[in-house]
């Protein structure tokens, strides 16, 4: 993201007052008929006055005729009753067109913690390269005995792993230093996605290379619009440092950089260098153009942060959420209060949950895998009470690291550094069920 | 607290508190890190191989060393590691000065020349169209100058909300390194035609975006009839040069890297042993909500479940392609259902030599296992529309 202009325009929509499809109001009518079809299904509760329900009285279209041939859709679809499950820009996210851009992630509507691939946050900085793989090439070469070219058959004959890993865009929820911007998950939070990643550990393909000990950095080049680059750590590269093709089961999409990109595992997405076409290793770093003049965390003493590799410890209550409100719960209902959590420095071990507005916590329990630099579900129990709430989210993970309040993320890193914001997000519920977005400010 | 979760949470406070104690003695190189190497997960604070073994992780995170074919939770084949791959092949010189084009602090850019006035003129040809007169900006695009550089540069220590202004930040102002700039515009400017400009447009244009941030070089000012080549680039100081945290130049790199994660206090972060469960913030809390609300989305938002809108326009090919689609493909759409196939181009010729008012008829009217209008309820001219459409999807 252009995150100097992205924070301007954010400035100037804030003063536009023209926005009159007001989402507020459309909670509340959803809310207003929700209550109607309550009170009018107490009426009948207990009698026999009760209307049938046509739904089980008719027989359902579907279940009259022929459904789709086998053949219809070889590569398959969603149904199309799932259309709004699906990213979202908004302009103010781009840099005046949709080739510098991004697509955000429909968490509200995540399940479990594999995002589907048609469905993964979407970042580029010249358009989606579109990659005849016949003509992909990978060159290794710098500060290595043996310099490579694999074609892509060559590069996918080495051992494979497979891992499941978040990629975020450390300026998720950057738009939100000096508060809160968008009533919506999606928005807040959704420059980031979950998948299992299938390729190969670059230190397996260097055994052979003939790394020279001057090596520290490796430079990871894409073959895209932008020759997007960035410099990594040597010590990462023999770690967990992948060469991926595989995206859940299938190729990758050209959107996460088909046929081939990096995958540094909790590292800022931005360094995941998608449509991959050469690693050069140095005894220096490189000065790309996306860890100087952008990706980097500017603090009030006027020194920005550089190479800020990790994506901090994080959580966010994806249920209840402004998408996902509470507007059809009745007062007594238990729900399940739900959520993800993750970390790039490591494994979640916990997450606490606030209902007063980060004053007082308990924690929640974990559900589901729990790996590491993954997204990992919270899950809490909750019963209804019609009362307003502020709930927030806290996590913790195996690296000893959790989540800070916004006071103390800004004490240190003030309101301009727009990348890897972390501190507790929170919402407001309304008495109706109603779920904003609001921030915590002691 | 529950009895799962105590396990879990005795052990995060001992990574915590381990954490901690490390923490203040990271500095040179660290000493590894005691706690037997891995916590219940797995994970150790330093590696366990490699030429940093023993230091602790680059990050400030875990790592995941294998220890009986396991990583964390994950088995591993160890075999994998033992080398022996001779895939591929080795570049030729050619190839490898096509592709080896970093221009860096160390890696200078090619010879070459180029003066102010021939980038003043490339760029409005090729850069003002987005990047605004004078490197102004607009439309989203980036702002390349804000006044002068070396004033601007004092503007980074600004907040918004507490100072006037924000941060003024651009390539003058900012920017580390003058390299960043020529191999950014050789590789990816301009936007849609990256890679079109000779080594000298780019010095040209370098030129250019150095006099409209009024710097200097060696003491003299880029001026207006400024001609700029290899040796005068390489002279080049940015005002922000030294406004980065780590220092990761030199042998020192990483390992400032190291530290500096390693520290929660340099970038806000919070410790386990820094968590509070009740009363944890005294006196009122302060509730900021939303100003006024961003909502300019696409599409808008909805977590509505029902079949997408397809806008009805009389004569509008895609809407009879979205009712061919939805309706008629059921029988057009493949053999053995009596209908003629849509794409088959000798059944459709024998359709249509009944003249196209017949064609119409029976599909207004119905014919054999055809229902009137295929069982929709289009309009006579919408239902037309379709017939259009499978006709020239038959041609």
């Amino acid at each position: 993201m252009n995150d100097n202009n992205s924070q301007k325009n954010l400035e100037s929509s804030s003063n536009d007052t023209h926005n009159t499809l007001a989402r507020r109001d459309f909670f509340r009518k959803s809310a207003a008929l929700s209550a109607t079809a309550l009170a009018g299904t107490s009426l009948f509760a207990g009698t026999k006055a009760m209307a049938d329900d046509p739904a089980i009285i008719n027989h359902v279209p579907w279940g009259i005729k022929f459904g789709d041939p086998v053949t219809k859709n070889l590569y398959g679809m969603p149904s199309e009753y799932e259309h709004n499950n699906t990213r979202r820009n908004a302009e103010l996210l781009s840099s005046g067109n949709f080739y510098a851009s991004i697509a955000m992630c429909p968490i509200q509507e995540s399940e479990g913690i594999i995002t589907p691939n048609g469905l993964f946050f979407s970042r580029s900085h010249g358009g989606v390269a579109q990659v005849n793989p016949n003509e992909f090439r990978l060159m290794i070469h710098g500060l290595i005995d043996k310099p490579l070219v694999l074609t892509l058959d060559q590069l996918k004959r080495y051992p494979s792993v497979s891992r499941i890993h978040f990629i975020e865009c450390p300026a998720n929820g950057g738009p939100e230093w000096r508060g809160p911007q968008f009533n919506s998950v999606q928005f807040a939070k959704g420059m980031m996605s979950c998948a299992e990643w299938t390729g190969v550990y670059i230190k397996t393909i260097l055994k052979d290379l003939g790394l020279k000990p001057t090596a520290k950095w490796m430079l990871a080049e894409g073959s895209d619009n932008s020759e997007m680059g960035r410099t990594v750590p040597i010590d990462k590269v023999l770690d967990d440092a992948m060469i991926v093709w595989g995206q859940n089961g299938e190729a990758l999409r050209p959107e996460q950089g088909y046929p081939v990109r990096l995958v540094l595992p909790g590292w800022e997405g931005n360094l995941c260098v998608k449509w991959l076409k050469r690693l050069e290793f140095s005894d220096e770093p490189f000065y790309a153009k996306e860890e100087t003049a952008k990706y980097t965390a500017l603090k009030p003493d006027g020194k920005a942060v550089q190479h800020f590799y990790a994506n901090e410890v994080n959580s966010i209550i994806t249920s209840p959420c402004p998408e996902k409100p509470w507007t059809d719960l009745k007062k007594g209902d238990m729900v399940e209060i739900e959520g993800l959590a993750w970390s790039g420095y490591g494994t979640i071990t916990g997450v606490d949950i606030t209902f007063d507005g980060c004053k007082n916590w308990t924690p929640t329990k974990l559900k589901g895998l729990v790996l590491p630099k993954a997204w990992t579900r919270f899950s809490f129990m909750y019963k209804y009470e019609g009362k307003p709430l502020i709930i927030g989210s806290r996590a913790m993970d195996d690296a000893g690291r959790m989540q800070p309040t916004i006071e103390e993320e800004v004490s240190v890193m003030g309101v301009e550094s727009v990348y890897h914001r972390n501190s507790i997000a929170t919402w407001e519920v309304t008495e109706k069920g109603e779920v904003h977005n609001v921030q915590i400010r002691s | 607290m529950f009895k799962l979760d105590r396990k879990s949470l005795v052990s995060i406070s001992l990574i915590a508190a381990v954490s901690i104690g490390l923490t203040a003695c990271v500095g040179g190189d660290a000493s590894p890190d005691g706690i037997g190497a891995v916590s219940s997960t797995g994970a150790s604070h330093s590696y366990a191989t490699g030429p940093d073994a023993g230091k602790l992780v680059v990050d400030g995170g875990v790592t995941y060393p294998v220890n009986n074919n396991k990583s964390g939770i994950y088995y591993v084949n160890s075999d994998t590691q033992n080398g022996g791959y001779s895939y591929g092949r080795t570049p030729t010189k050619n190839e490898l000065d096509a592709w080896a084009t970093s221009v860096t602090p160390y890696a200078p850019p090619p010879e070459g020349h180029g003066n102010v006035q021939d980038g003043a003129d490339l760029y409005d040809a090729k850069c003002g169209m987005c990047h605004g007169d004078f490197g102004s900006g607009g439309g989203g695009y980036p702002s390349l100058a804000k006044g002068n550089a070396y004033v601007g540069q004092k503007s980074l220590t600004n907040q918004r909300g507490i100072t006037e202004d924000g941060p003024n930040r651009v390539f003058g102002t900012y920017w580390p390194q003058a390299s960043t700039l020529w191999w950014y515009i050789k590789e990816g400017m301009p936007h849609p035609a990256p890679k079109s400009l000779t080594d000298d447009q780019v010095y040209s244009l370098v030129a250019y975006i150095l006099n409209i941030n009024e710097m200097k070089i060696d003491g003299e000012l880029v001026g207006d009839d400024y001609d700029l080549d290899r040796a005068k680039f390489l002279k080049i100081v940015m005002p922000n040069k030294d406004g980065f945290v780590p220092k990761i130049d030199g042998p020192q790199g990483q390992d400032n890297a190291r530290a500096y994660f390693n520290d929660p206090k340099n970038i806000g972060a919070k410790t386990v042993s820094e968590r509070c469960m009740t009363d944890c913030i005294k006196g009122e809390t302060k509730v900021t909500r939303i100003k006024v609300e961003t909502k300019d989305f696409l599409p808008p938002l909805s977590t509505v479940r029902d079949l997408p809108v397809v806008e009805k326009k009389a004569g509008s090919n895609d809407a009879a392609k979205a009712s061919y689609e939805g309706t008629c493909k059921m029988c057009h759409g493949a053999d053995g259902m009596g209908a003629p196939v849509v794409g088959n181009k000798k059944a459709w010729a024998k359709v249509t030599t009944q003249g196209i008012d017949k064609v119409y008829d029976h599909a207004i009217n119905g014919l054999n296992g055809m229902p009137p209008k295929g069982g929709t309820d289009l309009a006579d001219s919408d239902l037309k529309a379709v017939v259009d459409y499978m006709i020239s999807m038959s041609k």
